[in-house]
């Protein structure tokens, strides 16, 4: 198991309990000073009202009336509920429930607090002193013993919420780690498992969309990106080891050939003329294969700049006009007005020309080949490329984007299987993807622009903003 | 033309060699940094071909920094492998006229030395151009070829324009792709071959003498000589 000292529950818990902590004594000490203060006002006012009404009976009745009262009260009260005490100028107890007048009593009347011999204890008690005419003396005390249990009680219900609150914390705490630990742990489990390889393992998610969770989608999100991703590797392996070996077969076999035959050196020219031919074709796929490279990691949108797509549209089309036309195909145009949007033109000019020049390899002689632009709601431009070529059957759709993916329809046609890979690319930086539909008859590839996923990203040292002098020298030309 | 080839491969370093000095150039060749940045420094050249990874300290980038810094206005181009976006804008920012990425067409090359060095000496505030008999006037955009006038798109203007500025050098489909149509990229298929074609019935397809010529494996190139 994992060490629970070290785990980020037990922290969280123990964080929890000392705030807790924290704001109960933050919460006590005003109630405390107010309960302290409250009570100590409300004896003192008890005991002074007490002892103006013994001064009263003094003033009526005089030394003897005030000591038959003070006998009756003794006589009356529960034990020691009250100190009362009245003495003579001398000090000597006339009547009352204190043996002797107590030490330390100052020598002016008021309120004060110390420490009696009562009932054979020593006990701290508040008292009123007043210095009656004639010399008398008059002590009306109360025994803070008394209150002593509420004090306690006090202290104890506090105790007992610290006791409480370090429990439930604990608690809490051992609960919340368990619950933690139990998915931390299903997620080391799954994540181990795609670290040997299983890549079709999934992190497990509910609806509560907690922390946990949203984080779990967001590794799946990225789990089936990397899933694609290799997927799309290992085609892109094997359509090489294809694609690639085809041309080098044919030039080594030529080669072969020339070494084996020493023909005419009219004949040994025209067969390296070929040979080149084929490194070309080669060289060609390297670069289309690095230039997708290139788009797929995301970071081409260093070229981004406000362009109207309306307009690259128009130069796609005017550039491939003459070869419509060779093979007796319309070109057409159409467009809502101008489509502003940031992208890159030197991509979004590839991506198009590869539609156009898709739609005219398939498109029969006496064909129709629409481009369309237009600005669609919020700030997003649809372009689409309809042909009236045999189109893509329904199945195949969805494979025509990936890498090296040849319909049957193109079998026998030159190309290398990835322009419309390159489209996809380009459309997926931005911010869309390149899809199929029918186009009675015919096929219409189209995908749109989103102005909002266009933030560009520049690299850290900022330096891939384009000048426009730049931009001649930045794509490779087989 | 006087050329400096800075240049670690063997291979490619004979390869370039030779077919300067076929095509009537004079070639001087660095295998590294130190003996590139000497030659470049102390040596008059029409144009440098520079390699970008080379051994040593010194790399391409740098001797083209340096270079620059000193006030040296020699045309470069950079010959490399790395041929990313970034790669391209690096060189150029470091001061690279222009860019050929591994592997090349050796008529390529060529094509890019000639139309580096026709800029370099400056092509001036030129109105008439004149190929043989057929005249383009670039003011008023009027095309003659004998006594005949000739109707053009704008952007076959703009294609005869830049073959015509390219007289007698070989053009390939790249260079014009580039710098007629501002398309950098390959478009897979032969278009521009159309385009020349469209081109050359209008100037060419009445005359006995055709001035619009395919160089095999290579482009085209303008001329009035045979």
């Amino acid at each position: 198991m994992y060490p629970f000292m070290r785990s980020s529950a037990l922290t969280l818990a123990v964080g929890y309990v000392s705030l807790g902590f924290a704001a109960l004594a933050l919460f006590a000490t005003p109630l405390w000073y107010a309960w302290r203060v409250t009570i100590q006002d409300g004896r003192t006012e008890i005991l002074q009202a007490d002892a103006q009404r013994l001064t009263d009976v003094f003033r009526r009745e005089g030394a003897a009336g005030l000591t038959s009262y003070i006998d009756m009260r003794v006589g009356m009260q529960i034990p020691n509920e009250r100190f009362l005490l009245l003495t003579d100028g001398s000090f000597k107890p006339l009547a009352g429930n204190l043996p002797a007048w107590p030490a330390g009593v100052p020598a002016q009347s008021g309120s004060y607090t110390f420490d009696v011999q009562a009932g054979g204890h020593v006990t701290s008690a508040d008292f009123v002193y007043v210095a009656l005419p004639g010399g008398y003396n008059l002590l009306v005390g109360r025994d803070l013993a008394r209150y002593a249990h509420l004090e306690q009680r006090f202290w104890y219900a506090l105790g007992s919420a610290v006791g409480i609150l370090s429990i439930l914390g604990a608690l809490g705490g051992v609960l919340i780690r368990r619950a933690l630990m139990a998915r931390i742990h299903g997620i080391r489990q799954t994540v181990s498992a795609i670290i040997q390889g299983d890549l079709s393992r999934r992190l497990a998610t509910n609806r509560s969309g907690d922390e946990l969770n949203t984080l779990s989608q967001t590794i799946n999100g990225m789990l089936v990106q990397i899933e694609q991703l290799i997927h799309g590797v290992r085609n892109v392996s094997n359509a090489i080891a294809h694609d690639l070996r085809t041309p080098l077969a044919e030039l080594r076999s030529r080669l072969e050939e020339l070494t084996l035959t020493k023909p005419s050196s009219e004949e040994t020219f025209a067969e390296l003329e070929a040979a080149v031919a084929d490194v070309d074709r080669v060289i060609r796929l390297f670069n289309a294969l690095l230039r997708l490279a290139e788009i797929d990691s995301g970071m081409r949108r260093s070229g981004f700049v406000a362009l109207d797509m309306a307009e690259v549209a128009a130069d796609a089309v005017e550039f491939y006009q003459p070869a419509a036309e060779l093979k007796t195909c319309t070109l057409t145009m159409i467009s809502n007005g101008a489509a502003p949007i940031r992208g890159d033109p030197v991509l979004l000019a590839q991506a198009l020309g590869n539609l156009i020049d898709n739609a005219l390899k398939y498109t029969p002689e006496g064909g129709h080949i629409k481009v369309e632009v237009r600005r669609g709601p919020g700030q997003s431009v649809g372009v689409s490329v309809s042909d009236t070529g045999p189109g893509i059957p329904d199945a195949e759709k969805s494979k025509a984007v990936e890498r090296f993916y040849r319909g049957d329809a193109s079998r026998g046609t030159p190309g290398v299987g990835l322009g419309l890979s390159l489209v996809d690319a380009v459309a997926r930086l931005h911010g869309s993807a390149l899809a199929f539909e029918d186009n009675h008859p015919g096929l219409r590839a189209y995908f749109m622009l989103q102005q909002d996923a266009l933030q560009p990203i520049r690299s850290s040292d900022g330096a891939l903003s384009l000048h426009p002098n730049d931009a001649r020298l930045l794509h490779p030309t087989a | 033309m006087k050329i400096l080839l800075v240049e670690d491969n063997e291979r490619v370093t004979q390869f370039v060699i030779k077919g300067l000095k076929e095509s009537g150039h004079t070639a001087d060749h660095a295998g590294n940094g130190r003996d590139g940045m000497f030659l470049a420094a102390s040596e008059p050249y029409d144009v440098i071909i520079m390699d970008r990874m080379l051994p040593g300290d010194i790399d391409g980038l740098a001797i083209i920094e340096a270079l620059r810094k000193s006030g040296k206005r020699t045309p470069i181009l950079i010959l490399s492998a790395l041929s990313d976006v970034d790669e391209r804008i690096r060189g150029l920012r470091a001061g690279g006229d222009d860019y050929l990425t591994k592997p090349f067409a050796f008529g390529e090359l060529l094509a890019r030395l000639d139309a580096l060095t026709r800029r370099a000496q400056g092509e001036g505030a030129q109105t008439k151009l004149e190929v043989g008999d057929l005249r383009v006037d670039l003011l008023t955009r009027k095309v003659t070829r004998g006594d005949r006038s000739i109707v053009l798109q704008p952007r076959e203007f703009k294609l005869l324009e830049y073959l015509m500025r390219h007289a007698d050098q070989v053009v390939t489909r790249t260079m014009l792709l580039e710098n007629v149509w501002d398309y950098h990229f390959d478009p897979q298929t032969n278009v521009v071959d159309v385009h020349i074609s469209k081109l050359r019935q209008k100037i060419d397809a009445d005359f006995e003498r055709p001035l619009l010529r395919t160089v095999r494996n290579a482009g085209y190139t303008m001329t009035a000589h045979d």
